[in-house]
């Protein structure tokens, strides 16, 4: 990126210490009738405030003992994470939970004082389905291939994928392909920019990306920009900024993202910031939410924006975290 | 991971300061909201899933149909009272849970006439007499059961109904229903079942009119499809049907990539059900095309009728290891219509010399011709494709890096030997 960052309106420029504030007020909401109507995504959110914090450079924004103690405190006999103490274990706030204790180095507080790396790996193993290889999101049976890629992100941090069939679960994701390239949910659905980075990924961590055909995929990705600069999800659909992490991680896993133009998304999203109170909007003008501030900032560390620690395009979470966990 | 609602998304940027006023309804809110939570998870760590705490829990999916425990909760309560116990060596119980607080704990607190009574047949009569023996007494409660099972399930269709229509993008509400309408096959007679998986067609209808692209509809549709058409359900094909669905959906916008999609997907089915032999899929080929060509030239810049053009496209290039429509066309014919259509896209350029889509479709389709007839382009084509190109990096710069890789890929192929 060529782009001289510092000439730039203040409104395109990262607000990062209004970010790191927006992000550490958000337990502190209790009086707000939304923080209580959105327990069910608490780990989840606080994976999205966490990564958001460490790409910022502020990983000590949020304080390490707690957020260790508040993960445990979410974990279940059967080794699954509920969203929070008294939700029931779930594919969605497993991931979550292994994803947080990596960030915060904390797989021996899970050994130590939760139920361990190998209850957890069982647990997620558990939800795989012997038939199709797919895996469910819960006992209760849905599919999709979010939690297949979960699975394969949590249990190879955890170092656990051989307690499932990956050649089954990577024949699952063949099926979801489709003619214009992209992937959905299950075999027969629409490509989908969330449902194609959730398949390339998880190509990516079982060392399968050969399956996928990057030209066409490519192709179909880089049309997700519009005019604005931002992109959209499916075709003649609306831009939305948390698309700038699904599409432009796609993107970069099969090595195209010069196929779009980064300085108009970078604009597109430094534009989506409230600068003044912190956080990032699903596109410029709206409210904001931990999940857009998330996916806007990996975005922009993505595009090399200055002032951010590199993240994973895999795992969507810091590049350093990835080292030091999987050693590469 | 991917969006499970919560996050906000059209939502105009507003002032974030409350009047007191505000504040103290929000915290009156909170107030009623967390007693009802409370009580529920009260009862829930008890493993009470009495019929009292499946109302408390209609009460609170109402406030927060995002409350995916609360979700569960309702399906414990279902299955460990209000339903009836499934008897033994009957439908395969795989939806039941293996890890939740079991429902046995619960028969004193959840006591139906139903749930007792089917314990008292003997386990070693069921042995002796075998799954057809059951005698009268025992089919007249296996009717009564079915009877209570049906009104139950039925009212929970009904109740998620309304949340639906208010959050039709709900992961929980939308896979709930799909519960239920499991047990619907598990505990109802088959004619009875169906009807019920049937009316869900028109569920779908209703939510698709309401959002075109909804993707969760679109999903549900497909389930509800597969398990019609299953042995289950004794079911039958409905390929004909959904086809034609596709067609009212494409007649009603064209630019529904969703029922392309879904098109695309059904076309090789109806073809091999309807047997269609060389001519009908021949004919079929060219209907899809005229009617695709229509929509391109009113619409030449929709991105969702290029790409089922090139699904059509591909069909005539991409057709070994595949299905494809037109299997036994002659590779005389397939160079026939695709000249023809890049010729026909040519044509366009008159009306429209400002849409990139035709400029690329053109350069897509002059390289699968010469990938067809294994050569490199001519000095023509070269010339056209360089043209074309020209165009791309004109009207749309936003992808320079990809028309640039275009570039060096196409010098790449008119100096390589073939």
């Amino acid at each position: 990126m060529t782009q001289n960052f510092t000439s730039l309106p203040q409104e395109l420029q990262l607000a990062t210490s209004a970010h790191v504030k927006y992000i550490q007020s958000l337990d502190s909401r209790k009086d707000e009738y939304d923080y209580w109507l959105t327990e069910h995504l608490r780990l989840n959110g606080l994976y999205w405030g966490l990564t958001a914090l460490h790409l910022l450079g502020h990983p000590e924004a949020l304080p390490r003992a707690e957020t260790i103690d508040f993960v445990l405190s979410c974990q279940h006999e059967n080794g699954g994470f509920g969203a929070a103490p008294g939700h029931d274990a779930h594919m969605l706030s497993t991931v979550s939970a292994v994803q947080i204790l990596a960030m915060v180095d904390a797989f021996d507080d899970l050994e130590t004082r939760g139920r361990g790396k190998a209850q957890v790996g069982k647990y997620i193993a558990s939800l795989q389905n012997p038939q199709t290889g797919t895996f469910a999101g819960d006992e209760w049976g849905e599919e999709d291939t979010r939690f297949l890629y979960g699975a394969f992100n949590a249990l190879s941090l955890l170092g656990l994928l051989h307690l499932v069939d990956v050649d089954k679960a990577v024949a699952h994701i063949a099926a979801c392909a489709n003619f214009d390239g992209g992937y959905g949910v299950s075999p027969g659905a629409e490509s989908h920019s969330g449902q194609i980075f959730t398949c390339v990924a998880a190509l990516a961590i079982a060392g399968r990306k050969e399956l996928i055909d990057v030209d066409r995929l490519g192709r179909w990705l880089s049309e997700r920009q519009i005019a604005g600069g931002g992109l959209n999800g499916r075709p003649e659909k609306k831009e939305d900024v948390c698309y700038s992490w699904w599409v432009l991680s796609s993107l970069e896993m099969i090595g195209k993202t010069h196929w779009i133009d980064k300085e108009k998304l970078t604009n597109f999203i430094l534009s989506s910031q409230d600068t003044e109170k912190g956080g990032i909007s699903d596109r410029p003008g709206d409210m904001v939410d931990v999940w857009h501030t998330c996916f806007g900032i990996a975005g922009l560390s993505l595009l090399d924006c200055p002032g951010l620690e590199p993240v994973d395009e895999v795992y969507c979470m810091p590049k350093s975290t990835i080292k030091r966990v999987l050693g590469h | 991971m991917a969006d499970q609602g919560g996050s906000n998304h059209g939502i105009a940027r507003t002032s974030r300061t409350r009047t007191e006023e505000q504040r103290q309804k929000d915290l009156e809110r909170i107030k009623d909201y967390r007693a009802l939570e409370d009580q529920v998870r009260a009862h829930a760590a008890k493993s009470d899933y009495s019929p009292d705490v499946f109302a408390l829990t209609s009460k609170l999916l109402r406030l927060n149909p995002e409350y995916y425990t609360v979700w569960n909760v309702r399906r414990r309560c279902l299955i460990s009272g209000l339903l009836s116990k499934p008897s033994p060596g009957s439908s395969p119980s795989k939806a039941l849970p293996t890890s939740s607080p079991t429902a046995t704990t619960t028969t004193s607190s959840a006591v139906s006439s139903s749930s007792l009574s089917t314990e008292t047949p003997p386990a070693l009569e069921s042995q002796t007499t075998g799954k057809s023996g059951t005698t009268a007494e025992e089919g007249q409660q296996k009717q009564q059961d079915q009877q209570n099972d049906q009104q139950i399930l039925q009212k929970e269709l009904h109740f998620t109904i309304p949340l639906l229509l208010e959050s039709p993008k709900c992961y929980w509400i939308w896979s709930y229903r799909l519960w239920i309408l499991k047990q619907v096959i598990e505990r109802l007679p088959v004619p009875v079942a169906r009807k019920i998986w049937e009316e869900e067609l028109g569920l779908t209808s209703k939510m698709l009119l309401r959002d075109q692209r909804n993707f969760h509809a679109w999903g549900y549709r497909r389930h509800v499809v597969e398990q019609l058409e299953s042995p289950e359900l004794e079911g039958k094909s409905l390929v004909e049907s959904e086809f034609e669905f596709t067609t009212k959906k494409i007649e009603q916008n064209l630019s529904n990539f969703s029922a392309w999609h879904s098109r695309s997907k059904l076309i090789p089915r109806l073809l091999d059900e309807r047997n269609a032999d060389d001519e009908a899929r021949k004919a079929f080929f060219e209907e899809e095309l005229g009617k695709i060509g229509e929509a391109i030239n009113v619409g030449p810049d929709d991105q969702s009728l290029w790409y089922y053009h090139q699904f059509l496209m591909l069909n005539l290039v991409n057709f070994v290891g595949h299905p494809t429509i037109t299997p036994a066309f002659t590779q005389e014919e397939r160079v026939t219509y695709l000249r023809r259509e890049i010729e026909g896209i040519q044509e366009l350029l008159e009306d429209y010399d400002d849409a990139k889509l035709i400029y690329e479709a053109l350069f897509d389709y002059t390289l699968y011709l010469c990938q067809l007839q294994e050569r490199k382009p001519n000095e023509q084509e070269v010339k056209d494709l360089k043209g074309w190109l020209g165009s791309l990096k004109k009207l749309d710069p936003m992808r320079s890096g990809r028309w640039a890789d275009l570039e060096r890929d196409l010098g790449l192929r008119v100096t390589m030997e073939v």
